[in-house]
């Protein structure tokens, strides 16, 4: 069954108040051109995840359409910090639920095997536990280990309701490839309700059948298959092309105050009408090219 | 004095030294890639080398922006999760060093990446945890690399983001942690711990730095020991890898 959707539709059937696990790493497969996407749509009140606070997140949160974002810290490693990420949390607009990477990896572990805990040895003695605990809902509590008696702090399944990802080549039903680490993304997928594959490039089935132990999605999984070249500039897309380091750079610089943001979101965001107007704004076609990774170093 | 060398060159260093072969090494960017990628072209050849996000063995030929940069994954062996190496390798007790870096350090090693200023009142956040937290609760040793200032190196963080011995004495392995802090490299000195307070302790000083140049340059007052050497100076061929092989564009160097 084909899956193939347009940005648009795959987008309209989030509604506001979800649950999202996005698939960035800080400047790497972020879910760009979905995120400029659902901002134009003005969905709103979403809850975020990931391990690793990325870009994608971090343009939501400073659009206004994140309630609650649920994080292991982030970055977006020498260009900068997640600036909005950051004023949110500062200034109360924000609940972030902030753990480390590991543990996020883990909820997300424990909502994929659909087990109602996890045990973990990390957040112990720190204050990112005080601070989880202090929450009106806490989704950490401890147990005691049956078998040794031993303390054990625990955390709550996450089951987000929708897995965005952004994956290098898939079939129309969703089995997908992502080349090169995955960092959370296997998780978030396999936790989640279902799953958004947003494809630099779509291939037959019969490509995926040829090496099907590279399937890393399977399309069981999947509920909308989106082609869209260049979907996650000006983040970098492993083996396809390199992060867009003066594009990067124009967003930390337009994410300093909230008022320079709302000129960024209005000139690259609301000032198009779909990712292909965005790309000729960023450069067209003779820019994106200088950006294509060399196919053995990846980047 | 004038040497042949930077601080951040001894720095890189003394945290090669820390290694040795056949250890597993999780490391972030910066500093501790030059120290860990020199160990292995050293005397740890078979030093396995992980980066958070799923890296095992990388041998990048070009310097990147941090972790999620293509360049550093280049070559590697494994590419793979965070299950995978924080989980699968770090969580299950295979890890034998972790390096980790901060904002702020306190005298028992527990580190802040989190936020400056007040918890629950008017604060700057940062950067928070990612991977550190994990590396500083499941490895066997970690090993702290940070400039020499007053405001990092303070009696009291503002958060303990990734623990180090927490309130000293056996307050660690009352929390059920086993590890902590082996060493703190600073550019002025290395401390280790005191082996029951949990103290930082003065283990060497930098050539060409005084002990008040030390002591008057931190929030605290560590444990100096009656006789405190100088820390070796980095060799000619450490100094020449990191300068033509490993950072020739001094990108992680400063």
């Amino acid at each position: 069954m084909t899956k193939i959707s347009t940005l648009s539709d795959a987008v309209a059937s989030i509604p506001s108040g979800a649950h999202l696990a996005l698939s960035g790493f800080a400047i790497t497969r972020c879910t760009m051109a979905f995120s400029r996407e659902v901002i134009r749509q003005g969905i709103k009140n979403l809850t975020i995840s990931q391990c690793v606070g990325a870009m994608d997140a971090d343009m939501l949160v400073g659009a206004g359409a994140v309630k609650r974002l649920i994080y292991g810290g982030g970055s977006l490693d020498r260009f900068g910090r997640l600036n909005c990420v950051n004023r949110g949390i500062e200034d109360g607009s924000l609940v972030a639920d902030e753990y480390s990477s590991l543990s996020v990896a883990f909820r997300y572990l424990a909502g994929a095997l659909g087990v109602p805990f996890m045990p973990i040895r990390s957040l112990r003695g720190s204050d990112l536990m005080v601070q989880l605990k202090e929450r009106s809902v806490s989704d950490l509590a401890n147990i005691t280990d049956p078998f040794t008696g031993e303390d054990w702090p625990v955390l709550k399944p996450l089951l987000p309701d929708v897995a965005v990802v952004q994956v290098q080549f898939s079939d129309e039903e969703g089995n997908a490839c992502i080349i090169g680490p995955r960092w959370d993304n296997n998780e978030q997928v396999r936790a989640s309700q279902r799953t958004i594959v947003i494809a630099e490039h779509v291939v037959t089935c019969e490509t995926i059948c040829q090496t099907p132990e590279q399937t890393t999605i399977p399309g069981l999984f999947v509920s909308h298959v989106v082609e869209l070249p260049f979907a996650a500039h000006p983040t970098s897309v492993y083996r396809s092309y390199d992060y867009d380091a003066e594009h990067i750079q124009v967003y930390v610089e337009a994410t300093r105050t909230p008022e320079s943001f709302q000129l960024f979101l209005d000139k690259y965001v609301y000032g198009v009408k779909d990712h292909w107007e965005y790309l000729e704004l960023v450069g067209g076609l003779q820019h994106l090219s200088s950006l294509k990774a060399d196919p053995v170093m990846g980047y | 004095m004038e040497f042949d060398y930077t601080p951040s060159e001894l720095m890189a260093v003394a945290g090669a030294r820390e290694l040795r072969d056949r250890e597993v090494v999780a490391v972030g960017l910066g500093l501790p890639v030059v120290a860990s990628f020199l160990a292995k072209q050293t005397h740890a050849p078979n030093m396995t080398i992980l980066f958070e996000l799923g890296v095992i063995n990388p041998q990048p030929v070009d310097q990147g922006v941090g972790l999620a940069d293509p360049r550093v994954w280049y070559r590697a062996n494994v590419l793979s999760s965070f299950v995978d190496i924080l989980g699968e390798v770090l969580h299950r007790g295979r890890v034998d060093v972790g390096f980790l870096g901060g904002l702020e350090v306190d005298q028992f090693g527990n580190l802040n990446t989190s936020l400056l200023g007040e918890p629950k009142g008017k604060f700057r956040h940062m950067i928070g945890s990612g991977g550190a937290n994990d590396i500083a609760s499941c490895a066997k040793r970690t090993i702290i690399i940070m400039r020499h200032e007053e405001r990092k190196l303070r009696k009291a963080i503002s958060f303990i983001t990734s623990p180090g011995y927490i309130t000293g004495n056996d307050s660690r392995s009352k929390a059920g942690l086993a590890g902590g802090p082996s060493r703190v490299i600073t550019d002025k000195a290395i401390f280790s711990f005191h082996p029951e307070t949990k103290k930082m302790m003065l283990a060497s000083i930098h050539p060409g730095i005084t002990l008040e140049e030390v002591l008057g340059t931190m929030g605290f007052s560590p444990v100096v020991p009656e006789h405190v050497p100088f820390t070796e100076p980095p060799s000619g061929e450490q100094i020449r890898l990191i300068r033509e092989v490993i950072d020739p564009k001094r990108f992680y160097m400063g």
